[in-house]
């Protein structure tokens, strides 16, 4: 294939993909009325008139922006603590021996696994015996349990393939574990940190089931707040389009942000050396 | 070499300790729950007491009488019977349960295979120098950043069949039980092709250019580039990319709740969703822990053996 | 209803700004005693009246009886102009001024508020002091004593008053169990037949079907038979002049999960029930009163599946993955000739910003099919005169009083504040809330109390609103019924009979196959649940005296 048509392709492609998010933004402009009635591929201006209300609407109530302030909330507590507790985690059995590291890895992975269903339950009575149900707490404490599989596997990764030599000639220089660790590992794997904190936050702000069981009435996240805009008529798809791109604001800026680093970091071990 | 050292615990125990805290209990119900019916009761006692007022002196009837308010002493009593293999039993005759494990095989399996086979496609695609590449892998990246249950809504107005965007193809998208499982399979080859696409990419990335140069010198073929040079350094990124979608995909559940509610009929009823409706909606807590443990294991298998296959590689 | 509430957007970003509510903002006191009730701009600053005997006897100029009470409802979620929510939120700075508490309105979407009042209730967690329920729930709200009886407090005269008494006896058996009060009276539902009636009256149509089928078109329909030929003769015809597209003869919701399965309760009623008085084999519907043996797959039901499933090939395809939104949406748009569904579509109709079809709406009660299945004669009997069935069919969505809430007293006078009968009746009016007409004073004079021009303000057009009140007055005092289902586990017998017609309709399953699978899964569920302990309560449910 010549370089041009690679280009044409690609281009086809991207927007393959970028048309659910297209038509979310040409749903969330239409009337209500509006809805099924656009044909074709529904340009504003031309197959129908645009009209800002369904965001004026969704902006002048106080639950989204609770919502999108829970959510926020969680969503970083949660990704800098399974940050700080998965990626010494992954260090240790990237360069330490245990009994098996793959199966620890393994046994980490498998938190990932549960079908939800089977700790729901049990989550919900714990929480509300101690206190914590419909508050962010709980759903902070949740979302890290969850999302900490990530950091384990993805981060055990990064550090295997980062030459062990800089670390060890650290060590014969007079650094501890930690120095090492923090110093010299840490710096080298910030690029794949960076983009698996992008992914485990992602996770933590789309979940659905658990923060919409547990935050009950004062903690609602974004999710939950979208799946309300089904009422007994069925789904009021201007709203869960607006929604929808709302919520989606925060996680595509931060992956802007840390784009650079998202494409350095995230190689899982594809190559050594 | 490796390292040995009392220290590795303090790197490693936190991590583990958290996810015991946080899954010992939750695993430990279920599995007790799994043999049993479990049902609940409520005990409520209610108590007649003097309403009061702010300085604590007790609100007055227009007759003077006091006026009273109702406390509650609630006890909850969970009642445990013990039916041995029972619910494990009721797997064996369950239709819905087998159509269940069916839909989810095949989304798993379908969906997994398009996912991996096309993520890596574009990230062969887009790892050479072309005009405007980095806005075009921006885009490329959105979706996996979309709630997956507004995008299970988003695309029921996508796959409307009177006059929605895809409504010229005559395919019955959502109404038929074939389609819908298809449609259902769409959703998540949206959303989650870009995240293969992006580790791909990467790993793509991070491929020496002299090694790609030498290969080249070899042979004129980029087939036997691919084949022999590009797959076999990528394979670990592969199989841990494999490894991390399959986890997911087997629990899917938003996309299913939303786009089709597991219809029509069960047709895209997954394992998970059936789960979490037959303890959650049926309150049948022992016979749903029993699927989750049944799901658990089948996928505890499949990981394991991946496991396997990521130690072959490095070996 | 949405385009009214786009219309409001504006005022309610203003509303936000005007800051907290001043005292006596929404309540102005009478010299008698009474009060005027004045809602927020949002609800277009609606001012209702209340005497002081509506008001009941707690509340008063200098009165807060429940001061410093908190209470937190569960409702579905609408929002604040929706279905059902809309009042609660409307009306909720009211009572906060005549009351002194505070009310926190928590909501679910409706998929989710079954999981969320059970989790609640089941675990003794006592969030929520009073839930918004559906009828269906009760079988499992009993069982566990998670609701409080209202009666004492409807018959002290503290509370704001309401009765029981205006409820035709089908609604009113849906509000109580065995007697004893439990809800609280708000919405009515049931499904009648909407129609195009400048379709079936034009007398073009007319003389073409009379040459196609040998008969007039009855208008309304009479029987489910010729509903179906009616139907086959417009579809596929472009009747309405809205776009380039043919048309269709019916419209239905039967997404799974979503409601559909009511289309064939009520539809089969009529096809199912052998006519009598109640007996092991007549006047009864879903299972055997002395053994619980399932009656679902009865030769009557499988035929009415069938005719449901020949009745939607005159539909959209696409109907089958649709709720109710969608199909309403459709039918409003003038696609389709029939919808049979909820008391919302009418209302709806009116509100020309979505609607094509105000002024041409027809409502009446369900035809009936003009064949049977005896029980005793075992065969299937053709009538003349087909029974026309009523049916209570959906949630009649309306508050209850949690066993778990310490402040159950001022939960039940927030309920029956909306239950009063100039509220009611004001809701009733308005079709954005959800609040389906079913009372005696929502009705026209003289089978009512209320007045066509109430309507008419309200922004009805004539013939629609007189067809429309007829309709349901007729389905909710028809002589037969459908029976509601309220047994424990009501919520899953109902899922897996959806899943099965949703396998039928979309032809994954034949009829009889669909009903089959159904009525075995439901031995499973009813000996898992306990034999002994259904079949009591379907006893007491069906009233069945032995």
């Amino acid at each position: 294939m010549t370089d041009s048509l690679c280009w044409l392709l690609a281009i086809a492609v991207t927007l393959v993909f970028f048309f659910p998010l297209y038509w979310a933004v040409s749903t969330s402009l239409r009337n209500p009325a509006d809805t099924f009635t656009v044909t074709g591929i529904g340009i504003p201006f031309i197959n129908f008139t645009p009209t800002l209300d369904n965001f004026r609407t969704e902006l002048s109530t106080p639950e989204g922006f609770r919502a999108l302030r829970t959510s926020l909330f969680v969503s970083i507590s949660a990704t800098l603590l399974a940050l700080g507790l998965g990626m010494p985690a992954a260090y240790a059995l990237a360069r330490f021996r245990f009994w098996s590291n793959a199966d620890i890895t393994v046994w980490f992975l498998s938190q990932r696994v549960l079908p939800p269903v089977a700790t729901l339950i049990p989550f919900y009575i714990v929480f509300r015996n101690i206190g914590l149900l419909d508050t962010p707490w709980a759903l902070i404490l949740i979302n890290t349990t969850f999302v900490l599989p990530f950091v384990v596997v993805i981060m055990r990764q990064t550090f295997l393939d980062l030459p062990v030599e800089l670390e060890e000639s650290a060590m014969v220089d007079g650094a501890s574990y930690f120095g090492a660790f923090l110093r010299i590992a840490l710096p080298l794997a910030a690029p794949a940190a960076a983009a698996t904190a992008m992914i485990i936050f992602a996770f933590t702000w789309n979940e659905f089931l658990f923060s919409s069981s547990l935050g009950i009435t004062q903690t609602k996240m974004m999710p939950a707040h979208m799946a309300g805009a089904v009422d007994t008529r069925g789904i009021q798809f201007w709203f869960m389009a607006t929604r929808a791109l709302i919520a989606m604001v925060p996680p595509v800026l931060l992956a802007l942000l840390a784009q650079r680093y998202i494409v350095r970091g995230l190689t899982l071990g594809a190559v050594k050396g | 070499m490796r390292w040995t050292s009392s220290i590795r615990n303090l790197f490693l125990m936190p991590a583990v300790v958290w996810v015991l805290v946080f899954t010992i209990f939750p695993l430990g119900y279920s599995l007790y729950a799994a043999f049993h019916t479990v049902t609940s009761e409520t005990v409520v006692n209610r108590m007649e007491v003097p309403r009061l007022d702010k300085e604590g002196n007790p609100v007055l009837r227009s007759d003077g009488t006091p006026r009273m308010k109702t406390e509650v002493v609630r006890e909850t009593v969970t009642n445990w019977e013990f039916v041995g293999l029972g619910n494990f039993a009721r797997l064996f005759t369950d239709k819905v349960l087998h159509e269940a494990i069916k839909v989810t095989a095949i989304f798993v399996g379908v969906g997994l295979a398009v996912q991996m086979t096309l993520g890596l496609a574009l990230a062969l695609l887009f790892n050479r120098n072309m005009p405007g590449r980095s806005l075009l892998r921006t885009i490329m990246i959105l979706p996996i950043f979309a709630t997956p249950v507004a995008a299970g809504y988003l695309f029921f107005t996508i796959f409307y069949e009177e006059g929605g965007p895809l409504g010229w193809t005559g395919i019955p998208w959502l109404s038929s039980p074939h389609w819908a499982l298809v449609s259902v399979i769409i959703v998540d080859i949206w959303q989650w092709t870009p995240f293969c696409f992006l580790v791909f990419l990467a790993a793509l990335q991070g491929i020496p250019d002299e090694l790609m140069e030498a290969a080249k010198l070899d042979t004129n073929s980029s087939w036997s580039t691919f084949r022999n040079i590009v797959l076999p350094l990528m394979m670990p990124t592969i199989v841990i990319v494999l490894l991390l979608r399959f986890a997911e995909a087997m629990k899917v559940f938003d996309i299913v709740a939303s786009l089709t509610v597991g219809g029509p009929g069960n047709a895209t009823q997954s394992l998970s969703y059936l789960a979490f409706r037959t303890g959650l909606r049926f309150f049948d807590v022992g016979y749903a822990s029993a699927i989750a443990y049944t799901l658990l294991a089948l996928v505890m298998v499949v990981v394991t053996i991946l496991f396997k296959r990521i130690r072959t590689i490095y070996a | 209803m949405n385009g009214m509430r786009t219309l409001l957007a504006g005022a309610s970003t203003l509303a936000l700004l005007a800051g907290p509510a001043l005292a006596g903002e929404f309540v102005e006191w009478q010299d008698d005693g009474g009060a005027i009730i004045k809602l927020s701009p949002e609800y277009d600053s609606a001012e209702i009246r209340l005497s002081a005997e509506d008001l009941g006897g707690l509340f008063g100029p200098d009165e807060l009886p429940f001061e410093g009470d908190e209470i937190t409802v569960l409702t579905l979620d609408s929002g604040p102009k929706g279905g059902i929510s809309g009042p609660l939120y409307a009306f909720r700075p009211v009572f906060e001024e005549l009351s002194g508490a505070s009310v926190d309105i928590a909501l679910v979407p409706i998929s989710e508020l079954y999981t969320k009042i059970f989790l609640d209730l089941r675990n003794g967690t006592g969030e929520y002091d009073g839930m918004i329920v559906g009828a269906f729930m009760y079988g499992d709200l009993i069982d566990g004593n998670y609701i409080l009886p209202i009666d004492d407090w409807r018959e002290s005269g503290d509370f704001p008053a309401w009765s029981y008494d205006v409820m035709p006896d089908s609604l009113r058996n849906i509000y109580t169990w065995d007697g004893v009060g439990y809800g609280v009276l708000n919405d009515a539902d049931g499904q009648v037949l909407y129609y195009r009636r400048d379709l079936l009256t034009d007398p073009e149509h007319q003389a073409a079907f009379k040459a196609e089928y040998g008969y007039d078109i009855p208008v309304p329909p009479d029987t489910l038979q010729h509903l179906r030929d009616i139907a086959a003769y417009f579809d596929g015809k472009n009747f309405d002049d809205n776009d380039a597209e043919p048309d269709s003869g019916v419209v239905l919701h039967l997404k799974v999960r979503e409601q559909g399965l009511y289309h064939f309760m009520t539809l089969a009623t009529s096809f199912a029930v052998t006519p009598g008085e109640l007996s092991e084999t007549q006047g009864v519907y879903w299972f055997n009163p002395t053994d619980m043996t399932p009656l679902i797959n009865s030769p009557g039901h499988v035929k009415a599946l069938e005719y449901l499933k020949d009745l939607a090939q005159f539909g959209p395809d696409a109907q089958v993955s649709w709720s109710l939104g969608e199909a309403w949406d459709y039918f409003l748009r003038g696609k389709a000739v029939f919808n049979f569904s909820y008391g919302d579509v009418a209302p709806l109709a009116q509100d020309e910003t979505r609607s094509n079809i105000r002024g041409k709406i027809g409502s009446t009660i369900l035809p009936a099919s003009d064949t049977y299945w005896d029980m005793n004669q075992e065969e299937f009997i053709t009538t003349d005169e087909p029974r026309k069935v009523g049916n209570v069919t959906g949630g009649s969505w309306h508050g209850t009083v949690s066993v778990l809430s310490d402040a159950p007293e001022a939960t039940y006078a927030f309920w029956s504040l909306m239950a009063t009968k100039p509220i009611s009746k004001w809701l009733a009016t308005y079709g954005w809330n959800g609040v389906d007409p079913g009372y005696d004073y929502q009705f026209l004079e003289p089978v009512g109390e209320a007045k066509l021009e109430d309507y008419l303000a309200a922004g009805w057009d004539e013939t629609d609103v007189k067809e429309y009140l007829a309709a349901y007055y007729e389905n909710f005092n028809a002589e037969t019924m459908l029976p509601y289902l309220r047994i424990t586990g009501t919520q899953e017998y109902y899922d897996i009979l959806d899943s099965n017609l949703s396998a039928a309709m979309s032809g994954a399953k034949t009829p009889q196959d669909a009903l089959d699978d159904t009525a075995a899964a439901w031995q499973q569920v009813t000996d898992r649940l306990g034999r002994e302990k259904q079949l009591e309560a379907y006893q007491k449910a069906i009233g069945w005296q032995g």
